[in-house]
């Protein structure tokens, strides 16, 4: 019962704090902006060019432009949409912890009824609920927007059937909360928000990628070995898993994830639960001195 | 209501910041836990709220262990500056801790009325004064209906006429069967708003008692001149430890009933009384003594 109340209170405070939707719009524009049209401009108003900086040999903007419309809708936002949303997504799960000890909040909330475990996991609902939002409503945005464009270019409207499009809501709304759960695990820890937004961003665009970038140049694929245990790459091969939102010249095996979407979605939940656990003996185990 | 017994908290292997402390708060009362500041008297509340945990004693507080929810459903606190979200009204603050303790959103009017902060409940925290944050921050530790209210500093950073309503305030609520516990460093607001008082130094309980007990029986002042003369005089009476000068007066441990007899064995002896005048220690003198210090008065 505790954590249902705490979770109105937690739902209250996310409804009503502007940061919430500055992210969730800052995804939606980019999202809009350079996944749909910004690429449908390209393709309808442009001069077809090959080469280094052209389409791929083979590919054609007719063919490329195809990712833009309803039947790829979930490949394109997915491909799009997980590390910027991923990303948004951290900053949201950071604000929902630091702020509470950078307003000493998290002293008003422990001397109120519910027990420190209680409050954190009707935070964590709350968050977790806060990216089904931000998810269902990615997609949907994505949706309109590609039948939009589909209407103008009178091209097909049909759109993927209702499981690819169920699993795709699940697979980004499994993604957004692995790094929520990550933000809110760094301000844990920290017990500030600018510390964990620092690492959180360091690590989503710079740590991960760039030693398995520069590891992978040297000693290849024992590092995609060891590389599937690691968290941007399971979000990766789960968005792989959907298809590339463009298809040209074949399925080759560059295009192929290196595991599948079960290992994909093990490892995040995995993840999830280990940021679950962490937070909870933090914070049941810490003095509040703030 | 509180019970403390050997409640101590140690910081790494060198900071103690509270030590021993045994305290009692009994029910229906206005207890002053008084002392400078850094004398452990924040970290004290802030276990008995479950919010820092003992290194050795225990605490039992409104029956409850502390930071138990069953205790804590019976205590309203401010611990140090009252916090909240500042992106939301105050009425949407009191709305968070109202759905975390499960009260009905009915309270939140009578709790803002009572504070007098109807008129701008709608309005952001941020924009809040200092002496509205307070205000909103005792609002909501009421919501509750609390038999315990544990308010640490709470006059901190109003302006006078802001102490002065807090204080009032204060009062008005230790009416009746609720308990306050007060954390202060203001004799003078100690003195206008406890029944009782607890005066912590360097994280020990160095005394607890009514201000009448802490101020001791009634004294006797003199000035007399000379003042060796009177010195010896007065001490062959009563006692040199009941004998004391400062500030050019003798304060004299004595039944106010004696004045006559001391006046005559000092005239007699050829000294020369100017002043006589029957009293008690202030409350000031008392925690000097006791604390060694003055900072913070």
């Amino acid at each position: 019962m505790n954590v249902l109340a705490v979770l109105n209170g937690e739902l209250l405070k996310l409804r009503k704090r502007p940061a919430v939707y500055v992210c969730i719009g800052i995804l939606l524009l980019l999202l809009l902006a350079f996944g749909y049209l910004l690429s449908w401009v390209v393709f309808t108003y442009t001069k077809q060019t090959t080469g280094p900086s052209g389409v791929p040999p083979g590919a054609t903007y007719a063919e490329l432009k195809k990712a833009l419309y309803p039947l790829r809708f979930i490949q394109n936002t997915l491909s799009g949409g997980t590390t910027l949303g991923g990303v948004l997504a951290l900053i949201i799960g950071v604000l929902s912890q630091g702020s509470e000890f950078g307003w000493g909040t998290i002293k008003t909330a422990f001397t109120q009824r519910p027990r420190r475990l209680e409050w954190l996991a009707g935070k964590l609902i709350s968050v977790a609920l806060t990216m089904l939002v931000m998810s269902v409503v990615l997609l949907a945005v994505a949706a309109l927007t590609s039948f939009i464009l589909a209407t103008i270019d009178g091209a097909d409207r049909t759109w993927p059937d209702a499981v690819t499009i169920l699993k795709g809501l699940l697979a980004a709304w499994l993604i957004y909360c692995f790094w929520a759960f990550f933000g809110l695990t760094l301000a844990t820890l920290f017990r500030q928000s600018a510390m964990a937004i620092g690492l959180g961003l360091a690590y989503a665009l710079v740590i991960e990628a760039l030693i398995f970038g520069l590891l992978g140049q040297f000693v290849g694929d024992p590092v995609r070995k060891v590389q599937q245990w690691f968290p941007l790459a399971n979000a990766n091969y789960l968005v792989q898993s959907f298809g590339q939102a463009t298809r040209f010249g074949g399925d080759g095996a560059a295009a192929r994830p290196y595991a599948d979407a079960t290992h994909a979605v093990t490892m995040l939940l995995v993840y999830c639960a280990a940021f679950v656990i962490v937070s909870a003996i933090f914070l049941q185990r810490r003095d509040v001195t703030s | 209501m509180v019970e403390t017994r050997g409640l101590t908290k140690r910081y790494g292997g060198s900071i103690l910041a509270v030590d021993q402390l045994n305290l009692n708060v009994f029910k229906g009362e206005v207890y002053g836990f008084l002392g400078p500041n850094g004398a452990g008297k924040t970290t004290t509340l802030r276990m008995l709220l479950g919010l820092i945990r003992p290194t050795a004693g225990a605490a039992t507080v409104a029956g409850h262990a502390p930071g138990e929810p069953s205790g804590l459903a019976r205590i309203g606190a401010i611990v140090e500056t009252p916090a909240f979200y500042p992106y939301l009204s105050g009425w949407d603050n009191l709305k968070v801790i109202a759905d975390y303790c499960r009260v009905p959103d009915g309270r939140l009017a009578d709790a803002l009325e009572l504070v007098e902060l109807t008129p701008r409940a709608r309005h952001k925290f941020s924009t809040y004064s200092m002496g509205m944050k307070q205000r909103l921050g005792v609002a909501a530790a009421l919501i509750k209906q609390p038999d315990l209210l544990i308010l640490d500093e709470p006059t901190n950073g109003l302006d006078p006429q802001g102490m002065i309503d807090m204080r009032k305030l204060i009062v008005d609520l230790g009416k009746g069967e609720r308990t306050v516990l007060v954390s202060s460093h203001l004799l003078g607001e100690v003195e206008q708003m406890c029944t009782r008082i607890g005066v912590i130094q360097k994280g020990r309980l160095v005394a607890e008692g009514t201000i009448d007990e802490l101020r001791g029986a009634m004294t006797l002042t003199i000035r007399a001149a000379p003042a060796p003369q009177a010195q010896e005089i007065l001490a062959r009476l009563l006692g040199a430890d009941a004998v004391s000068l400062r500030d050019g007066l003798f304060a004299l441990k004595a039944d106010p009933a004696r004045s006559a007899e001391i006046n005559r064995a000092l005239v007699t002896g050829g000294v020369e009384v100017s002043e006589l005048q029957a009293g008690q220690r202030s409350l000031e003198d008392v925690f000097i003594e006791l604390t060694g210090s003055e900072g913070g008065l």
